[in-house]
């Protein structure tokens, strides 16, 4: 999931129509911020030429009463030009953070719904940046829309103005100006490498900080102190060696940047001096050329970013995009079934199965298995053989590559995936809890379970006395701001999890590896009762678990190549034996 | 305008108003060296401000003395300063920027070289009272807010503050009746500006929050997708995510509308300054008071006025944020190291008895006790193995006997000299600790293992890794010693990095070795290897032993069982065994683990 790739035929286009879609959803707002920015810029460009009248026929010809006349129109359109402002800020800063809070809803649901086999290749690392910053970038964009068009308005109303004030002095005093625009994009470009090189050289502090303070026994031990400042200096060195790099390109610039505007007044000073003393402009008609340079600083240097923006935008929709347009690979058949009642029987028919399709041999080779209503059975096997695929394929985390599976009777692609999920309660390896209460953990199948209901599943999963004693009993937070449970008791909540759920099958996916071996016996006791009949495909390696179960299925290379119950194989089953042995080894 | 978002500071963390000062003159004592160019930038500083406000001036002289009077050399004299005021402006700007930066970076280096430095000289003690994190946070996330005040804030916040001064001081002098005018809004601005600080602060504050909120929701959402599945609850979590999505939404939203409602108030400041100056301002040019001149001097001056408030008022938090960041970091070079050197050290004579005398430690002045009255000695080139159960106190006497830490009672000698009196370079030369897990840094392996005596030659380094018999092993790496070691060393097996940290004591050549030995079980392939670079490493060495393996406690010369804070058991192997006690039992249980597996 490389992020510059076009994959999944994701082109920028795409990018920019994903950003005129989320921009499209919001076109009234948008137009009320757009408009609210064009008012205040007209208000805005107003205000100098009133002072203006003020001052040629209330103070230089003193008519009576104008100038009491033009003061009220400055406040008046003072107002006016305040509100807008503030209005278009407001307006246009929701439209960005909608959009932003959007597209996060519209990414977050999409990734919900996507096959596991998406998630077992991308990153989360990768994920979490296209909802953080990539989200960013494009708020960043949308937020600069109705301020853009002000800036454009404010550049066409201003030379427009001054041209018909004074058409070479408006020549003159603006000519310098675009160079602004030159020098602001230009700054951009030269200090964003430099920004990033001082990052870079950050970077560098903190993980040589991280790793020095993280192996202080090791600096404590050898005395290596001393080294370790020496490090410290260099890279300390490094940093300002960029830092002040950084600042001379500033300093190359920003100067620059308040020079040029300069260059404009100083031609209303110059020539529009002599233009007053030649009788061929007004003395007031000067205050408005002065103002008008500086309203035009802050647009111009500004037009660049907007580009800039826009295009890490779109190159930020378009990675979102490449998200949105990979399709789920598993979902409902048209006319998918609510699976009929029934009691759990469980077949794997001739069924072969490989992650992906350019794998050498398949994770399953033609497996075929029933397991009887009611039954437990456990899948026994060397570590990829394939037994946890066996798990993953019936609740259709994965589809079959060929045969089928089929529960009481009903192929599972026939069924309707929420129905079969949840009839089907899974134990996973690695426990996930979520950062909310004990007890909506336990409830997380149905959210409206009642107390007791969760108790009794507690109970059932041996967890009900650990909770008891947790500071808030069930109403304790757990994950990583809350409270953190021992491997073994969080395996028994994500039991507790799976028995609530009420499933007609269950399966407990090497849901003892991360117990203690000394209290294995307790989570032992809970799952007799839990898988008492009830089917359970129990995956595991630790023989007191495996002879839980009625039967077991010795699986190697992605074939059954045995099967028995614990004691038989035990004593008839070379391979078992082995298998067994290693597991114990690699447990040790 | 979202450069300022991240700087919303917490409460905990806003300075008292003496602390502000202190803090102050403490920065300025550490720019002490700069004394130079810091005199040279308030000079540049002061002329700027003056060439800024000047060039109004030089507009209003033009507009009175040239254009009213028609005058064209007032006209060119105003157009000429104009223009030098301009040129002195720019010039100005750029040695403010970099004698600024310059400062200031110079400041920052200093500052993470001297608090590196206090860290390093910390002694276990401290490490073991605080946070990783929190001293990592130090000097990254702290220094790093100083960088960039440095970087982007402290120029404008004292460019801000002077134009400020000065044009309310220009104008009182040009017209003080219109200036206190002009001036009237300018308290109404200050005091928006202080509410909108404040509210800003807070409503980002929650943002922030917020934001994590949501992230951390979103994570979740993809960490547990396959247990959110399998129970089929995509919709529902959908709802619950959904819920952070919205309150984030909701805080920004607030957070917008209070600036929403402050821009406009400085901008209505600055315009309602523009109604007062021509309306009131045109009736005192008809009564004579002031001229048209002033008129065009306040209007441009008016301009440096409100735009400094705002900007000022939008620094405060990066200001107070950089505030609290420095407080934290002289706190950290106020901290004393628990481990002192005394002013009287003296080096510790060559082997000697290492022994401890009635020793007794709690970690806390208030803490239990770890140790209790322990009294032991270990002649020169003897091998000790502490065994024990977890907790029973032999990490804590190991520390104290190589002075990690310092006893609470009794005392540690070696050759007669107790270990405060000792200066911390020979205790260096005398003692070496081997941790428990082999820790690699950045650098090569080469680098890696000269950290133990960084003075040494390539070829002293690898004679140290021959002595051990470890050298073919890293030689035969394809790039050899010169192996990079990425990520912590993840590349290299734990053995590996077990050999490296033996390479390095190996080095260091001291007379005594402190080792705590791995509990976890080492790959097969190098056990062997690290079991006789062990061997040749403690040969005419004075060994301390954490024993966690039943081989390394029956090859010592003595071996004392730690228990409950004191020695219950010493003797020599075979004599313990014998004797039938709680060494025989830990031994039993030992050997019938390792017959098990």
């Amino acid at each position: 999931m490389s992020s510059s790739q076009s994959a999944g035929g994701v082109a920028r286009s795409d990018g920019w129509r994903l950003l005129r879609r989320t921009i499209g959803k919001q076109k009234g707002a948008v137009a009320v911020g757009v408009a609210a920015g064009l008012i205040w810029t007209v208000a805005k460009v107003t205000l100098p030429l009133l002072a203006r009248q003020g001052l040629e026929h209330g103070v230089r010809l003193n008519e009576p009463g104008a100038l009491r006349k033009w003061t009220i129109a400055i406040i008046v359109v003072a107002s006016i030009s305040g509100i807008c402002t503030g209005l278009r800020r407001y307006v246009a800063f929701g439209i960005a953070y909608r959009a932003e809070t959007d597209l996060r809803l519209k990414l977050f649901a999409h990734l919900q719904r996507l096959h596991f086999a998406f998630h077992d290749h991308s990153q989360t690392g990768q994920l979490m940046s296209r909802a953080a910053t990539d989200l960013q970038q494009i708020q960043g964009f949308i937020v600069m829309i109705p301020i853009t068009v002000s800036n454009a308005l404010t550049i066409v109303l201003v030379a427009a103005v001054v041209l018909v004030l004074n058409l070479k002095l408006a020549l003159l005093a603006l000519l310098p100006l675009p160079a602004l625009n030159v020098l602001a994009n230009r700054f951009a470009k030269r200090i964003h490498p430099v920004s990033m090189e001082l990052q870079q050289e950050l970077a560098g502090v903190s993980s040589s900080v991280e790793e020095t303070v993280t192996g202080i026994r090791v600096v404590k031990g050898f005395g290596a102190e001393a080294y370790q400042s020496q490090r410290m200096k260099q890279t300390a060195a490094r940093v300002l060696d960029r830092a002040l790099y950084a600042g001379q390109v500033r300093a190359g610039f920003l100067p620059l940047l308040d020079f040029v505007p300069a260059l404009g007044l100083l031609a209303v000073v110059w020539y529009g001096g002599h233009l007053v003393l030649n009788g061929d402009l007004k003395t007031t008609d000067l205050l408005p050329f002065l103002l008008y340079v500086n309203m035009l600083i802050f647009p111009l240097r500004m037009t660049g970013q907007l580009v800039a923006q826009g295009q890490r935008a779109v190159a930020a929709a378009q990675r979102i995009e490449e998200i949105l347009v990979t399709e789920p690979e598993i979902f409902d058949k048209p006319g998918a079934v609510k699976l009929p009642e029934g009691n759990g029987e469980v077949r794997f028919d001739h069924v072969s199965f490989g992650y992906s399709p350019e794998a050498e041999r398949p994770v399953l080779a033609d497996l075929s298995l029933t397991i009887q209503a009611g039954e437990a059975v456990a899948i026994v096997g060397p570590t990829g053989c394939g037994k946890t695929t066996v798990a993953r394929l019936l609740p259709r985390f994965y589809d079959v590559g060929s045969g089928a599976i089929t529960i009481d009777g009903v192929d599972v692609r026939d069924v309707k995936l929420n129905d079969l999920r949840t009839s089907i309660g899974i134990v996973f390896e690695d426990t996930f809890l979520f950062g909310d209460t004990v007890a909506a953990n336990i409830a997380f199948a149905d959210p409206d379970a009642s107390q007791e209901r969760i108790e009794k599943a507690a109970e059932l999963a041996g967890a009900h006395e650990f909770i008891a004693e947790l500071p808030e009993g069930y109403a304790t937070e757990l994950g990583e701001r809350g409270f953190s449970l021992s491997g073994g008791q969080r395996q028994r909540i994500a039991l507790a999890r799976a028995i609530l759920a009420d499933p007609r099958v269950l399966i407990l996916d090497d849901a003892t590896s991360s117990v203690d071996p000394t209290k294995e016996h307790e989570i032992r006791d809970a799952l007799r009762t839990v898988m008492a009949g009830r089917t359970t495909i129990v995956i595991a390696h630790r023989p007191a678990t495996i002879a839980l179960a009625d039967r077991v299925v010795l699986l190697d290379n992605g074939r059954i190549v045995a099967e028995g119950t614990h004691t038989d194989l035990l004593r008839d089953c070379e391979r078992y034996r082995e298998v067994l042995a290693q597991a114990e080894e690699v447990a040790a | 305008m979202g450069m300022w978002n991240s700087y919303a500071v917490e409460e905990d963390d806003k300075l008292e108003k003496g602390e502000a000062g202190h803090l102050m003159r403490r920065a300025f004592r550490m720019l002490r060296p700069y004394r130079g160019d810091v005199i040279l930038c308030a000079f540049v500083l002061i002329a700027w401000t003056f060439a800024t406000v000047a060039g109004p001036a030089a507009i209003r002289y033009g507009v009175d003395h040239g254009l009213v009077k028609h005058n064209v050399t007032a006209v060119n004299r105003a157009a000429i300063a104009f223009a030098v005021f301009s040129v002195a402006v720019a010039l100005l700007s750029r040695a403010q920027i970099l004698l600024v930066n310059r400062i200031g970076e110079r400041f920052l280096r200093d500052m993470r070289e001297r608090v590196f430095d206090h860290l390093m000289k910390m002694s276990l003690g401290f490490y073991d009272m605080q946070q990783t994190g929190k001293l990592v946070a130090r000097m990254t996330s702290d220094i790093d807010s100083l960088q960039e005040l440095v970087q982007q804030g402290l120029i404008v916040f004292i460019t801000s503050g002077l134009l400020l001064i000065f044009t309310i001081s220009t104008l009182l002098v040009i017209s003080p009746l219109l200036a206190l005018l002009c001036l009237a809004s300018l308290p109404i601005v200050v005091l928006a500006s202080i509410q909108f600080q404040r509210a800003s602060n807070r409503a980002y504050l929650v943002v922030r929050e917020r934001i994590g909120q949501t992230l951390a929701t979103f994570q979740e959402g993809l960490s547990g997708v396959r247990v959110i599945q399998a129970f089929g609850r995509e919709a529902a979590n959908e709802k619950r995510f959904q819920h952070h999505n919205q309150e984030q939404l909701d805080a920004y939203s607030y957070a917008v509308k209070i600036s929403a409602i402050y821009f406009p108030v400085v901008e209505l400041a600055g315009n309602a300054g523009l109604a007062i100056v021509v309306g009131i301002g045109g009736v005192f040019v008809h009564s004579g008071t002031i001229t048209i001149g002033t008129i065009f001097a306040f209007v441009l001056l008016l301009q440096n006025l409100f735009d400094p408030v705002q900007q000022l008022s939008q620094l405060f938090n990066m200001l107070q944020s950089a505030g609290a960041a420095l407080n934290k970091l002289f706190g950290v070079l106020d901290t004393d190291s628990p481990v002192q050197e005394r002013k009287a050290a003296v080096d510790l004579p060559a082997r000697g008895v290492l022994e401890a005398v009635d020793l007794t430690f709690a970690y806390s002045a208030d803490g239990p006790k770890v140790l209790d009255d322990v009294s032991i000695q270990i002649k020169p080139g003897e091998r000790l193995a502490l065994v024990g159960p977890t907790g029973a106190g032999k990490s804590t006497l190991a520390k104290l006997l190589s002075r990690m830490y310092d006893p609470t009672q009794g005392c540690v000698r070696y050759a007669g000299v107790d270990l405060r009196d000792a200066t911390f370079k020979s205790m260096r030369d005398r003692f070496t600790v081997v941790p428990q897990e082999g820790y690699l840094f950045q650098g090569t392996i080469l680098d890696n293992v000269r950290l133990a005596k960084p003075e040494a030659t390539d070829a002293e380094v690898e004679a140290a890794m021959a002595r051990i018999g470890v050298l073919d092993h890293f030689a035969s790496l394809a790039e050899g010693l010169h192996t990079e070691v990425r990520e912590r060393g993840s590349r290299f097996s734990a053995g590996e990095r077990q050999l490296v940290s033996l390479a390095r004591a190996a080095l260091a050549n001291s007379e005594v070795l402190v080792l705590d030995e791995a509990t976890s079980s080492l790959d097969p392939g190098t056990e062997v290897e690290v079991e006789s670079a062990l061997t040749k490493l403690m040969e005419r060495r004075t060994v301390i032993v954490i024993a966690h393996r039943l081989t390394t406690a029956e090859r010592a010369d003595m071996v004392a069982v730690v228990d409950d804070g004191g020695i219950v058991e010493m003797g020599t192997h075979d004599d313990l065994v014998m004797r039938g006690g709680a060494y025989a039992a830990l031994f039993g249980s030992w050997s019938g683990h390792a017959a098990a597996s």
